[in-house]
């Protein structure tokens, strides 16, 4: 574990909780960091909507499988079990975890992971979500990098109730819909993207990203201007933007 | 009770409320429903359309139905800040001098009209704007998240049926609606912004399109989807969907 980086990290993410920041876009450069510091193969952010059932708000790579993965969770997995219970879930090597999850366990496996964690998003009494690291390699992690976990789920918490807690009267509920529902904007934008670009839609998540970051938009509203087809998108609905490699 | 049940349980009023009357499951016995259950005076739904951007399509009550007018009148109010695309917007108290400064015309004349407190919410799917659903109290009302957290189960069913609706498709007696958003994978609404494109039209009538397409072949919505985003089907101008 590098200190300086993990410093930059927090530095970072402390920088992007300002004014009018995004929050689609703050939690995918959470899950990028998780990747990069803790040494994992892959993160993945769940929320859970008015129903109780957990939705994928950010993943640290946009593969149907990966995100699969995620959802299959709401039947059997270690997100759900850290839901439920509001502790850390973990397992060193899926392969021998078939009892416990049914469907989870296999499916991992066959995406190339062995390792599971699941760290509780806890705001006061409600957990209102589970943070997910995966492994390909079969092992346990740290006490120190489980911590760092920990804190990185809880700015998450952070970020999520700062964003309009200050606005109006909403509650906890409604924050994690209007959440929720931006995740869903984003994957009607990939799908525009990339039908007009004719790229897969993990490239048009990358191409939505980049061109965001780089133009100084906010993720959603990007996303919504792709879907609208309105002015602010026209340069990134052309074919003549260099599409983002496999 | 476990969160996971509370669709459940709202889905079994809304039907054992329309076999009590003996009609099929529909938005107005939803609104009825929901008017039942949560401590408030009625309950409207209005969709995106006419002149001023509104149309009420459902409402349980004279209070209601006087709000809801008031708002298409003077062109202002909670309901149609939601339908232009606001997030909602919870009032605990119209006559608080917040919500009097914010509507000048609408907040006073919901005051003499009965109304206190009024709850709207959006019924959206990403970008797709498929209405709001308006909650009047005839007192002030702070509903707790348990309450609001109901209050948004309600809001997702009537977009639900409102959806089946327009796709044709009448909802099963005692079935659910065909379409869960929250079980809805990823797939699904990225299949919606291609079939956009391929049709050239809005991405809500791109999901009216893949969701009657599904009901027609008797497929799941998100194996076709799943389909449209390997580009296995494509939607073009000559098919019905």
């Amino acid at each position: 574990m590098n200190d300086e980086r993990l410093a930059h990290t927090f530095v970072e993410l402390a920088d992007t909780l300002v004014d009018e920041f995004d929050l689609v876009e703050f939690l995918h450069i959470l899950v990028d960091r998780c990747v990069e510091l803790l040494d994992v193969s892959a993160a993945g952010l769940m929320l859970a909507d008015s129903h109780g059932r957990l939705q994928v708000m950010a993943s640290s790579t946009e593969s149907i499988r990966l995100l699969e993965l995620f959802q299959l969770q709401n039947d059997d997995g270690p997100c759900l079990d850290c839901y439920r219970t509001g502790k850390p879930v973990a397992h060193p090597d899926l392969t021998h975890a078939h009892d416990r999850w049914r469907q989870f366990a296999p499916a991992a496996t066959r995406a190339g992971f062995r390792t599971v964690h699941a760290l509780p998003m806890r705001l006061r009494a409600h957990i209102i979500g589970a943070f997910n690291l995966f492994h390909t390699n079969p092992h346990q992690l740290d006490r120190s990098v489980t911590q760092i976990g920990q804190a990185m789920a809880d700015i998450a918490t952070i970020g999520l109730i700062q964003e309009r807690s200050l606005r109006h009267h909403e509650t906890l509920v409604d924050q994690l819909q209007t959440a929720l529902n931006s995740r869903i904007l984003v994957e009607q934008a990939k799908g525009v993207l990339a039908e007009r670009r004719d790229i897969n839609p993990n490239q048009a998540f990358t191409l939505l990203r980049d061109y965001a970051r780089n133009h100084h938009h906010r993720l959603t509203e990007l996303a919504a201007a792709v879907v609208d087809g309105s002015t602010t998108a026209t340069e990134l609905l052309s074919t003549t933007t260099p599409p983002p490699p496999e | 009770m476990t969160k996971a049940s509370r669709i459940d349980r709202i889905w079994g009023a809304i039907t054992a409320r329309a076999d009590a009357l003996g009609v099929p499951v529909s938005l107005g016995v939803l609104c009825e429903t929901a008017a039942d259950r949560l401590p408030i005076t009625g309950v409207a739904v209005a969709i995106r359309g006419g002149f001023v951007g509104s149309e009420l399509i459902c409402v349980t009550d004279p209070l209601s139905r006087r709000l809801e007018e008031l708002q298409l009148t003077i062109g202002e109010g909670p309901t149609l800040e939601v339908l232009a695309g606001s997030g909602a917007i919870l009032v605990e108290d119209l006559d608080a001098p917040d919500y009097q400064t914010r509507w000048p015309l609408f907040a006073p004349q919901a005051l003499d009209t009965g109304g206190r407190a009024v709850h709207v919410l959006p019924l959206r799917i990403g970008a797709i704007r498929g209405g709001a659903l308006a909650l009047y109290t005839d007192r002030p009302a702070r509903l707790p998240g348990e309450i609001l957290a109901e209050a948004w189960v309600f809001s997702e069913l009537a977009l639900e049926l409102l959806f089946d609706e327009q796709a044709g498709i009448g909802a099963q007696h005692g079935s659910r609606p065909s379409y869960w958003r929250f079980e809805t994978p990823a797939e699904v609404h990225q299949a919606t912004g291609m079939i956009s494109v391929q049709l050239g039209i809005s991405v809500g009538d791109a999901f009216t399109r893949l969701r009657a397409r599904a009901f027609a072949d008797d497929r799941l919505l998100s194996e076709l989807a799943t389909d449209v985003v390997a580009r296995r089907i494509r939607f073009d101008h000559e098919d019905t969907g």
